[in-house]
């Protein structure tokens, strides 16, 4: 089978699971290293990145005076940072149901016979410096709403702007989230910025392959922990001939895959082994776990082509 | 000036003469071979058969011929053309070209220009170029001393570094302005959906060239047939060639043929000039893999398809037939020999002959860089400067003994 195919077989049982999981009573646990969006009722499990704002912010203040909470938001921690060691960026490429929203994007837009647009290095650099900023969020403001310097309608501040809330939710029938929040003057500005940070999101996720991927803080955090990594994509260079058919298939065109360097995964990166497919050199790109190899790029593999 | 013109017009008859009679015996002898089979006729018959009317009256589409690898097949096949790359294995061919042009030109270059004396049709016909080496790029001009008469032509002006941005982009240019040309002179817009059928099209003749690598690779296909039937390709349309090849593939014995395997890198080898595959064999030397571009490099490998916009397709077809070409007139082709050297334990290597056709500079300059690189890899390497004539057999086969020899420690 395609491995593309495999792929896209996991990420609809992914999809499956993490939206519609918890109606049938399966749960994951609040640490996923993927947009599994807690505001989808019935959801199968939990994006990371909510509970990290809430421990950062709730459980380190009143965790200093009861410990217990100190010890959940560790333990979550370190689920995060198993999951994250097991599968690296498969939680990107195969499991993340916000992933597969953008490429279902990506599919309309070949169906209508659009070109992908590609972004230069310059506007790559500087779109992809914004995951840091929704980091700095996430780790900064929290414990300023908690202190109270900041107001208690930006809770969960990266969730009130995150492309996810208000898109996962539809498929679960919830669409509260797509109305402006008249409360006050700071839930209208947030429910604002999210409904531009969607549309904006989905538009160019639309003309460009992943495009909110490039500024999602979890590939950043996912790509910290790389060095503890079990499931990587490899390269041999020295199998390499240079063809760049891996970066003509990447979509996050990752720059550094057709070089002749054995270190290609940049940031971007989120193993959707779509260069190792397109890759005509046997042994040149693989997927390694605990150095074993699961898949590599082969001469003789023709499974991929349009026939 | 009569009588040179009556000279050279019998000498050209002659010349034809003696272009019947090479092929006629390089197919009695194909046909006596022991691993010849009936399914290999086919090949032979459109081989034998590839005068561009012959061609047009089989494909039922009209013939544009081009040069090189890398006009991309697919574009062509769109605008409704018979990609035919027009290249000569003849020694009658490039003999006669030596009449008119230097003795140390590319041989193959000298026989299509004889070729083109004997196919009046195929100067009718539009070319594409692509400006690879000296030869080719000096081509056109040559022709019009065959038939001034100015027909269509396109030149691909192609960046020499496959490897950076600023020329993958010109090169991307260029395609697009073929695709504008293709389209003037064919007088038909080229449809993505075209552009989609011919993709796919090419896709399955992929599938089925790498059937005949396997084949080879596994010793069931012999180098000789696996060269006759991947350069009839042109000849023929691409599913019915693919079909056929998968038909010959279902035929072919189970049994593998011994020997010490070796990579073919180097010059192109082209019908029927097949002197060192022969010699090769003689010398019980089994070529498992090869990067001619006549060969195994005849077109670059097909890849999925991601962006199938009309841009997108040519941006990848321009990508294919750009970085994806192991050309030896780039001047960043280091990288090719990693080819080798990643088929080295799959395809269990233990040597590397390298053919240079004399006059073919950019091929002889590669193989030092190679062979200095695959002699540090602990890989075999031998060296072979020929032509098309006969006179070196000898020598060429003591030489091919003497590295069997040394490959196999006997
Ligand atoms: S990078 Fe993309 S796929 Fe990965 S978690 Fe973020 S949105 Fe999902
Ligand atoms: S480098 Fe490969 S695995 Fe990573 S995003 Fe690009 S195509 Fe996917
Ligand atoms: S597709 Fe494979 S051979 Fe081609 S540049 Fe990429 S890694 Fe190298």
């Amino acid at each position: 089978m395609r491995i593309i195919r495999l792929k896209n077989i996991v990420q609809w049982l992914s999809f499956a699971i993490l939206m519609y999981g918890g109606r049938v009573g399966i749960h994951l646990g609040s640490a996923l290293p993927c947009f599994a969006c807690p505001f989808v009722p019935g959801c199968g499990g939990f994006c990371y990145l909510m509970g990290l704002q809430g421990y950062i912010g709730f459980g380190l203040f009143a965790g200093l005076a009861a410990g217990k909470e100190i010890l959940v938001a560790l333990g979550w921690f370190v689920v995060f940072v198993a999951l994250v060691a097991l599968l690296g960026k498969v939680w990107c490429g195969w499991i993340c149901p916000f992933g597969l929203i953008q490429d279902w994007l990506s599919w309309l837009r070949n169906l209508v016979g659009i070109r992908e647009r590609h972004l230069t290095p310059t506007v790559k650099k500087g779109l992809g410096s914004i995951k840091y900023l929704c980091l700095g969020m996430i780790v900064v403001l929290p414990p300023l709403i908690t202190a109270k310097i900041l107001p208690p309608d930006l809770y969960l501040p990266f969730c009130s702007i995150c492309p996810g809330k208000l898109i996962l939710p539809l498929f679960a029938g919830e669409t509260k989230y797509l109305a402006i929040n008249l409360d006050n003057e700071v839930t209208l500005w947030v429910s604002v910025a999210l409904v531009m940070a969607t549309g904006s999101s989905m538009v160019g996720a639309f003309f460009k392959d992943r495009l909110f991927c490039l500024f999602c803080p979890l590939l950043a955090l996912i790509h910290f922990l790389r060095p503890l990594t079990a499931l990587r994509l490899v390269k041999e260079p020295s199998f390499c001939v240079g063809c760049g058919a891996c970066r003509r298939n990447c979509q996050m065109d990752v720059a550094k895959i057709d070089q002749d360097i054995a270190q290609v995964q940049t940031i971007e990166c989120v193993d959707c082994l779509r260069c190792a497919e397109a890759c005509p050199s046997s042994g040149a790109l693989s997927l390694k776990f605990f150095g074993l190899t699961i898949y590599s790029s082969s001469r003789w593999d023709t499974k991929g082509l349009s026939l | 000036m009569n009588n040179t013109e009556n000279r050279r017009d019998r000498l050209l008859k002659k010349t034809i003469e003696k272009v019947l009679a090479e092929e006629k015996e390089l197919l009695s002898w194909l046909k006596s071979r022991s691993d010849y089979q009936a399914e290999l006729d086919y090949f032979l018959d459109i081989t034998a058969a590839r005068g561009t009317a012959e061609i047009e009256a089989r494909v039922g589409r009209p013939v544009l011929n081009l040069l090189c690898n890398q006009v991309p097949l697919e574009l062509i096949a769109a605008a409704g053309y018979q990609p035919v790359k027009v290249a000569s294995g003849s020694l009658a061919e490039a003999s006669f070209a030596a009449y008119s042009w230097p003795a140390l030109m590319c041989p193959v270059i000298k026989g299509v220009l004889t070729k083109l004396e004997i196919d009046k049709a195929a100067l009718k016909a539009p070319w594409v170029i692509p400006t690879t080496c000296d030869w080719v790029v000096k081509f056109w001009e040559a022709r019009k001393m065959v038939d001034p008469s100015p027909g269509e032509v396109k030149f691909l002006e192609l960046p020499h570094f496959r490897q950076e941005t600023e020329s993958q982009s010109k090169w991307l240019s260029e395609v697009i302005k073929l695709k504008e040309w293709l389209e003037t002179v064919s007088r038909q817009k080229i449809a993505r959906k075209d552009l989609l059928e011919a993709e796919s099209a090419l896709a399955r003749v992929f599938v089925a060239v790498t059937q005949l690598k396997k084949a080879r690779q596994e010793g069931r296909l012999s180098l000789i047939w696996f060269l006759l039937v991947i350069g009839s390709l042109f000849y023929d349309l691409p599913d019915q060639w693919a079909q056929k090849v998968t038909e010959l593939i279902n035929k072919l014995p189970q049994t593998a043929t011994t020997g010490p395997k070796v990579f073919l890198a180097g010059s192109p080898i082209f019908y029927p000039n097949y002197k060192l595959p022969i010699l090769i064999e003689e010398a019980h030397l089994r070529v498992v893999a090869d990067d001619l571009c006549s060969s195994e490099r005849i077109f670059p490998p097909v890849g999925p398809l991601e962006d199938t916009s009309i841009h997108g397709l040519l941006a990848s077809m321009a990508g294919r037939y750009h970085q994806g070409s192991l050309c030896p007139t780039f001047g960043d082709n280091e990288r090719r020999v990693n080819n080798i050297l990643g088929q080295r334990n799959e395809a269990g290597l233990v040597g590397v002959i390298f053919v240079v056709l004399k006059g073919c500079h950019p091929y002889d300059l590669e193989s030092s860089t190679i062979e200095m690189t695959l002699k540090n890899q602990g890989l075999r390497f031998l060296r072979l400067e020929t032509d098309y004539a006969l006179e070196d057999r000898q020598n060429l086969l003591t030489r091919l003994e003497a590295f069997r020899h040394s490959l196999s420690g006997d």
